[in-house]
């Protein structure tokens, strides 16, 4: 009897684990006709187990240049977490690319247009442009927050390559750094109706002597009922909270009673 | 073997179970996660704002001294699809009791882990944090 209710607990969680979360398609649309060459919609991404929102669970050999970086980085998440860090997302500098695509509590939308696509993103309300007009990637590209990307199909792949990142971004919350020479490769493949599998490949040998291959991502269609939602990061507010809350709960001030 | 069996099937279910439990992010590195501390206050401020909501309230002890608390928890966006909160779900004057998980420091400030309204509304966030 005790054993016959152990199996139905591990069957049942199992089972919760795989449903859709309550603001995806629900799997009844998974099997629905789609277009193999569409990546249109609302999506929630979903990082691949033990990612902890970086591209892997760990990142490739770094050089000097990088280690120094990692080092002077002071993360306010993850196993490298302090208190008062120095995070630029803690005073709202845009977050780069691919960073932004960790969040998976914001969803974000591709909007397909003649020459180009939009990625717009719900967390910071900010897009990058993947143009599909046939372009070469700029030979000395201006550096960006979100990169410079060319995008074209291959088959039922969709390719984008990026170059141009500023190189004050961090890569993740760990605070993994990248040269103003990183190269982007993302791999994008819708395998059914709902869901949308990502797989990236970043390059930056002043930074890791090898390429950084991703876990692959996956990216699930949002239900009918949610919408892109405005969620600025204001320097004013990011600054009153640090007054507030993160500067007096970590110690670094102390507040007159 | 039916017996080793069930073990590893139950521990496989209480890491998919925790697995969810950790799924999302939190900047709790502040915050003592070994225990908590409930208080009764009025709310002076709510901020429903990115990247952390947080709300102000004045705590008044036995003897009638007023400390003013704090408590920073998820954003809106989260707020809103887990508990249903808006911009309007508390407002200043309300009584509430704020259950939290406190400063390492011993500033008067936690992390949200429960919230109970006059009016008894009920926001349970007191899952394990993972930091």
């Amino acid at each position: 009897m005790r054993s016959r209710f152990i199996i139905a607990a591990v069957l049942l969680s199992s089972v919760a684990a795989a449903q859709p979360r309550s603001n995806e398609a629900p799997d009844s649309q998974k099997d629905q006709p789609f277009d193999r060459h569409s990546l249109s919609g609302i999506w929630w991404g979903h990082a691949a187990r033990g990612t902890r929102n970086s591209l892997s669970a760990t990142a490739p050999p770094m050089t000097q240049w990088a280690q120094q970086r990692h080092d002077a980085a002071k993360p306010g998440l993850g196993p490298r977490g302090q208190p008062l860090g120095n995070d630029p997302m803690m005073i709202c500098d845009p977050m780069g690319y691919p960073r932004i695509l960790f969040w998976n509590n914001y969803p974000y939308e591709i909007i397909p247009l003649p020459d180009r696509m939009i990625m717009f993103f719900d967390w910071f309300y900010t897009y990058r442009t993947i143009w599909t007009d046939g372009r070469q990637l700029p030979a000395d590209p201006d550096p960006r927050w979100y990169g410079y990307s060319v995008g074209k199909w291959d088959g039922d792949v969709f390719v984008v390559q990026s170059n141009g990142f500023d190189d004050r971004t961090w890569l993740d919350a760990d605070g993994h750094p990248h040269s103003d020479e990183m190269h982007l490769e993302e791999r994008y493949q819708r395998a059914d109706h709902n869901t949308i599998e990502l797989s990236m490949t970043l390059t930056d040998p002043m930074a890791y002597t090898k390429p950084w291959v991703s876990e692959k991502f996956t990216f699930k269609l949002a239900d009918g009922k949610t919408e892109m939602r405005e969620d600025v990061c204001v320097p004013s507010v990011e600054a009153k909270y640090k007054e507030t809350i993160r500067e007096p709960a970590g110690g670094a001030t102390v507040l007159k009673k | 073997m039916k017996r080793t069996l069930l073990k590893w099937l139950t521990v496989m279910a209480l890491f998919a179970i925790a697995s969810q439990a950790f799924a999302h992010h939190g900047s709790r590195v502040s915050y003592d996660l070994t225990r908590t501390v409930t208080l009764k206050g009025i709310v002076k401020e709510f901020v429903f704002v990115n990247p952390h909501v947080y709300i102000t309230f004045e705590v008044k002890d036995v003897q009638g001294l007023v400390t003013e608390w704090a408590t920073e928890t998820d954003p809106p966006i989260m707020m809103a699809s887990r508990f249903g909160w808006s911009r309007k779900y508390l407002k200043p004057g309300d009584e509430v009791t704020i259950t939290v998980w406190p400063s390492k420091v011993g500033a008067p400030r936690g992390f949200l882990a429960k919230l109970v309204t006059s009016d008894g509304r009920v926001t349970d966030h007191s899952e394990q944090p993972q930091q």
